[in-house]
């Protein structure tokens, strides 16, 4: 019986994509516009690349950037927002920084940092760790400043050592501010990996795009911004069961 | 103070911490006017003995817990610990509070609840462990060290705030109207197991609470707080010795004349 109604949800939800990439498969078939290829080029495209290497190999590169860059945007997130949640001072000092920093649309700072440092990925790593550092470090203040006076005064009461207090109650308590910053952060990160290697690189999707681009060869230009949509799309589904589970706390505490 | 015993946590702990207030004043400027909340309290809470501390809701019984837990500084006056005088939390004293889902932590299993405080006494995993598995004993808690607390019921979590009270060694229990929140049937069962543990363990207890009954049920004396700003205004002493009953011990008449003093002192005051 169980298996029956999961098949039915199952088939609940597959029609549309069903459908919507049949009508495109069929849609597009007799296109004539170079810009517009038949999604069979494109899925030819992706398995031509796929066994050139080419579309490994440039993943690979993209997937290091984004992770990279995300792991030193969220630990500065956390640290720094922890310290600005913690100090009165450290907020009133900081703020009018905070709230500039984090207004400069991220893809804004590419080009600067790109310029100034180069081609090579290590630059890249950087403008998505700083892009990645905002969501994370301003969740992190609100979750570090909402925690319950009754939390603090039992640290106090019970003489909790301050490093203690800091990673055993403080930033657990936190972490489901710091856990939706960087949900956000990750979408955030893979718009800064696409657009810092578009705007100059050697490898990496966004290379891939705009160099496949560059040649005419739209069929691979379209099947790459597909597989860009269909990693961060995967990333996020990852990321959401690994919330689930490190969050169960608290999701069950909230019934 | 060593706690032996071959069935968990037995008797033979040996307090000779007592706690003594002097004076003790508490005022809050806010917009440049000051508030007292309450001034000139005096109170000595021999070792092994429960004081309960009574008044109308909003009299100012949580701050003075504060101050006595060293939360909080007083305006005027002192509080001793033993031969200390109290500038900040001491390990002599344990606190539970109101709300135990929030001075839980929901992260941990509550047997990582109760030996938390103990990581920051330095002592070792092992002994850690041991201790509060004894304290959860103790409050009737064997076996439910793998739960966490939002798995368990409000008296259980209260039961757990407890025994992290206990297993921190302190000598002096501060409760903070700490059944406030439970059904009446766990009420009885947690006062009694309150009475029990003072009886075992020797601990001093000092109990807010705004329910008469459970301040003269569980006290040797009952400090009737009232007034603006608070006082004492009366010092009832409760002589129903250590073995007490939900039953039979609310029938005796000393109980009824206790009970119908306090509340007299706080309806003429309040």
């Amino acid at each position: 019986m169980i298996a029956v109604k999961y098949g039915w949800r199952f088939l609940e939800q597959l029609w549309l994509p069903v459908l919507l990439i049949a009508l495109w498969w069929f849609g597009s078939a007799a296109s004539t516009n170079p810009f517009i290829p038949p999604l069979s080029e494109m899925v030819d495209a992706f398995f031509i690349e796929l066994e050139s290497g080419r579309l490994a190999s440039n993943a690979f590169a993209s997937l290091r950037n984004i992770f990279v860059g995300l792991f030193v945007g969220v630990f500065l997130g956390i640290a720094i927002g922890t310290i600005v949640g913690l100090s009165r001072a450290a907020r009133s000092v900081l703020n009018p920084y905070l709230q500039f920093a984090r207004s400069i649309p991220q893809v804004a700072i590419i080009p600067i940092i790109i310029g100034a440092f180069g081609i090579t990925a290590i630059p890249k790593i950087w403008a998505i760790a700083f892009a990645c550092i905002w969501p994370v470090l301003l969740n992190t203040v609100d979750g570090i400043r909402a925690i319950d006076p009754g939390v603090r005064d039992m640290v106090k009461s019970y003489r909790i050592s301050t490093p203690r207090a800091l990673f055993k109650v403080m930033i657990p308590a936190a972490l489901p501010q710091i856990m939706a910053g960087t949900r956000i952060s990750l979408s955030v990160a893979v718009v800064v990996m696409v657009v810092s290697e578009i705007y100059g690189s050697t490898e990496g999707l966004g290379y891939f795009i705009n160099y496949t681009k560059g040649l005419f060869q739209m069929e691979n230009t379209w099947m790459a911004t597909l597989v860009v949509g269909l990693i961060g799309y995967l990333l996020s589904v990852i990321f959401l069961i690994v919330e689930k589970y490190a969050l169960r706390w608290y999701h069950e505490s909230a019934k | 103070m060593a706690i032996s015993g071959s069935n968990g946590m037995s008797a033979t702990k040996t307090n000779d911490t007592s706690l003594t207030v002097k004076n003790l004043g508490k005022t809050y400027v806010t917009n440049g006017e000051s508030h007292e909340i309450f001034g000139g309290i005096d109170l000595t809470v021999a070792p092994n003995e429960i004081v309960s501390i009574v008044g109308p809701s909003g009299v100012g019984k949580t701050t003075l817990l504060r101050c006595l837990a060293g939360l909080l500084e007083p305006t005027v006056g002192e509080v001793w610990i033993g031969d200390r005088r109290l500038t900040e939390p001491v390990p002599e004293m344990g606190v539970v509070f109101q709300d135990y889902s929030r001075s839980l932590l929901p992260w941990m299993r509550s047997r990582e609840n109760v030996a938390f405080p103990l990581e920051s006494k330095g002592i070792g995993r092992a002994e850690r462990n041991r201790m509060a598995e004894e304290s959860m004993a103790a409050v009737g808690l064997d076996g439910a060290g793998h739960k966490y607390p939002w798995q368990m019921s409000g008296g259980m979590q209260q039961r757990v705030a407890i025994a992290r009270a206990l297993a921190y060694q302190s000598d002096v229990l501060l409760m903070d109207e700490p059944f406030a929140s439970v059904d009446a049937q766990t009420r009885f069962d947690l006062e009694d197991l309150v009475l029990d543990l003072r009886k075992r363990l020797g601990v001093s207890i000092v109990l807010v609470t705004h329910d008469i009954d459970e301040a003269v049920y569980l006290a040797d004396r009952v400090v009737v707080l009232s007034g603006k700003p608070a006082g004492v205004v009366d010092l009832v002493e409760v002589n129903l010795g250590k073995d007490r009953d939900q039953l039979s011990t609310k029938a005796i008449p000393e109980f009824a004349e206790a009970r119908t003093r306090v509340l007299r002192q706080i309806r003429r005051e309040a």
